[in-house]
């Protein structure tokens, strides 16, 4: 089991009027899963999603990373652990301005202190695995929204993460740019057995995932398979 | 990659970060070209001091600089004869001295009356070359005096006009001799040329009865470095006499350049504190528009440690980036000056005489004053940066999608 989430509860305002992003929330992924939360705006996947990955704390309830509870964690600690488990992917692509696509990816890598001759080699490979090994020096600036999303995935695979957690991964992208970075993340799920969490309301998304968690007011209203229209 | 990302996070508002780099440019330059006028300012009156008034060293019978009495003075003979033992003296001048009372029909001033030979004088108080009316004096003319422009203002006297010099001699009984006015003189300090009036040492021995001796001896070294020795060694041989360097017969100079190290120091701290401010509130700016890439850089696993240091290196290079051009600017403007002189007799010639200082500066900046001014700048850049770090540190981990 990768993630474990149990009794997890996110409330705002507590002492006047409660807003409950999460409402008591389980969840239970395994490894290689290829995973949508999905619902309208406002149900709470970005919320729920941020908590799953240390970027929040839930006001109750426990998550556990590879039997790691987030919970126990200093701030620094749990900044390493992100740094070592868990890949982001924002809807917003978030790729630093000041560094070009092959200096994003080197990034990671060096705060993982990894040595130059092996960082080399795997920005090379991570570029070749987004098909975009011609724009190593391309600043983000100058690459198209689908190409600064695939960088973004490969920045968040340089940390060999178990797990990457995806924030609406295409909501910026045209048809063709979000079908190719699905075709990635499924290679990838497929050949490198990595864990995808989505957070998302975009069909082209769910129709790709193999199981769908539905959240509603916080709430998970249904947890079942997709089933992919060929 | 920090210092990369520090490095490259400054162009990235060009306009800005120039402002930044323009006012510490602009004040590194201020301050330091201002403190080289300063220090300048201050060679400027040690050399006026030391060659125009007190000598390197001067001394005196033990007991004559408390009131000056004519009866406290030194065997000629033997001062020439221990100043022989030091080739580091270059170049000496004996003198009778004692307060008078100079007199005409306009009214009478305490000065201090110096006798002289006119020739060796010139060695260590060159006051032919400041002679502006009239001629210095001659041995070959008897009953001159030589009296400066201010002194001659103050009394309406003129080149040609008589005085009467009235004094007290070696048993304290008043004598008085009549002298004509041979030229006056102007140098660079006015309140000194005001109080000294100058005639021929034998004219002042055979008033005061102190013929074959002197009251001071003046003397300019070789190399100021020996000036301890020097005073060192005529203190051993000349039991009755006191040798004392410039420092203490013109504390008031000495004084004046002691503090100028501080006041460099002050004039520094001032202007960086001003341009703290600027620097603190432009890296502030740059942390709160980047806040949602700061909470990115966390969420993917940048620790606070270096999160606080990529705003430091940013805030150091942007400082940096400003005091090497106002280090430049600072370098050429003051070589530049220090060659061509700052000339301000035209607007302050008469006030900065007044104060004893030369009415041309030459500005120059001692190597420890830059120094310090960089170890100030690197100072404020770190403390500058400490607050928009630990703004940045704090800011919530998670990122708006």
């Amino acid at each position: 089991m990768v993630i474990d989430a149990h009794n997890i509860s996110k409330i705002y305002q507590p002492d006047t009027v409660p807003v409950y992003a999460v409402n008591n929330v389980h969840l239970h992924i395994e490894k290689g899963e290829f995973t949508a939360l999905v619902g309208p705006s406002g149900s709470g996947k970005t919320t729920l999603l941020n908590i799953i990955g240390g970027l929040d704390q839930p006001t109750s309830g426990q998550v556990l990373i590879n039997g790691t509870d987030l919970s126990t964690l200093s701030p620094n600690a749990l900044i390493d652990f992100r740094l070592h488990n868990i890949g982001f992917v924002f809807q917003s692509y978030n790729l630093l301005p000041v560094l070009s696509a092959g200096e994003n990816i080197e990034f990671i890598m060096l705060l993982q202190k990894i040595p130059a001759s092996e960082r080399a080699t795997r920005v090379r490979e991570l570029l070749q695995a987004v098909g975009l090994e011609d724009k190593k020096d391309a600043r983000p600036a100058q690459l198209s929204g689908g190409q600064q999303q695939r960088v973004a995935v490969a920045r968040a695979l340089a940390s060999k993460p178990q797990i990457i957690l995806a924030d609406e991964p295409t909501a910026n992208l045209d048809g063709q740019s979000a079908a190719n970075l699905l075709d990635i993340m499924e290679k990838l799920n497929r050949e490198a057995h990595i864990t995808f969490l989505f957070s998302t309301h975009d069909k082209r998304v769910i129709d790709r995932a193999r199981r769908v968690i539905t959240l509603v007011d916080g709430s998970v209203a249904s947890d079942t398979a997709a089933v992919r229209t060929e | 990659m920090l210092f990369l990302i520090s490095w490259r996070n400054l162009w990235r508002y060009p306009a800005r970060s120039f402002l930044i780099m323009g006012s510490v440019v602009l004040g590194v330059w201020a301050g330091l070209f201002t403190n080289a006028i300063y220090f300048g300012m201050g060679e400027s009156r040690k050399t006026i001091a030391i060659r125009h008034e007190v000598s390197h060293i001067q001394v005196h019978h033990r007991k004559f600089q408390d009131d000056k009495e004519a009866q406290f003075s030194l065997s000629v003979d033997s001062l020439e004869q221990a100043f022989r033992a030091y080739p580091e003296i270059a170049a000496y001048s004996l003198r009778t001295v004692g307060s008078a009372m100079v007199a005409n029909a306009s009214g009478s001033r305490g000065i201090t009356l110096n006798g002289i030979d006119p020739a060796r004088e010139q060695a260590t108080r060159p006051l032919k070359d400041f002679l502006v009316a009239g001629d210095y004096l001659d041995t070959a003319l008897a009953h001159r005096v030589y009296l400066s422009t201010r002194l001659a203002e103050r009394m309406n006297l003129e080149v040609g006009n008589k005085v009467v010099l009235t004094m007290l001699d070696t048993a304290n009984n008043i004598v008085a001799g009549a002298f004509r006015i041979c030229g006056l003189f102007k140098s660079a300090n006015a309140p000194f040329d005001e109080q000294n009036a100058y005639l021929l040492k034998h004219e002042l021995d055979a008033l005061l009865g102190t013929t074959g001796r002197a009251h001071e001896a003046a003397m300019m070294l070789q190399d100021e470095q020996a000036i301890g020795k020097v005073c060192a060694g005529l203190n051993a041989s000349l039991p009755d006499a006191l040798a004392e360097d410039w420092t203490v017969i013109s504390p008031e100079t000495a004084l004046v350049l002691q503090s100028l190290d501080q006041f460099a120091i002050v004039f520094i701290l001032i202007i960086l504190l001003a341009l703290a401010f600027g620097i603190v509130n432009t890296m502030l700016m740059a942390v709160l528009e980047r806040s949602r890439e700061i909470r990115m850089l966390q969420a993917i696993g940048m620790n606070r440690t270096r999160l606080f240091f990529m705003v430091l290196f940013e805030t150091v290079f942007l400082t940096i980036a400003g005091l090497l051009p106002g280090l430049l600017l600072a370098w050429l403007s003051v070589a530049w000056m220090g060659r061509t002189g700052l000339d301000l007799s035209r607007v302050a010639g008469d006030l900065m005489r007044s104060f004893g200082y030369g009415a041309v500066i030459y500005p120059y900046l001692p190597a420890r004053t830059v120094v310090q001014t960089v170890v100030l700048v690197f100072i404020t850049a770190l403390l500058s940066a400490i607050f928009p770090a630990l703004r940045a540190i704090k800011l919530r981990q998670n990122p708006p999608a």
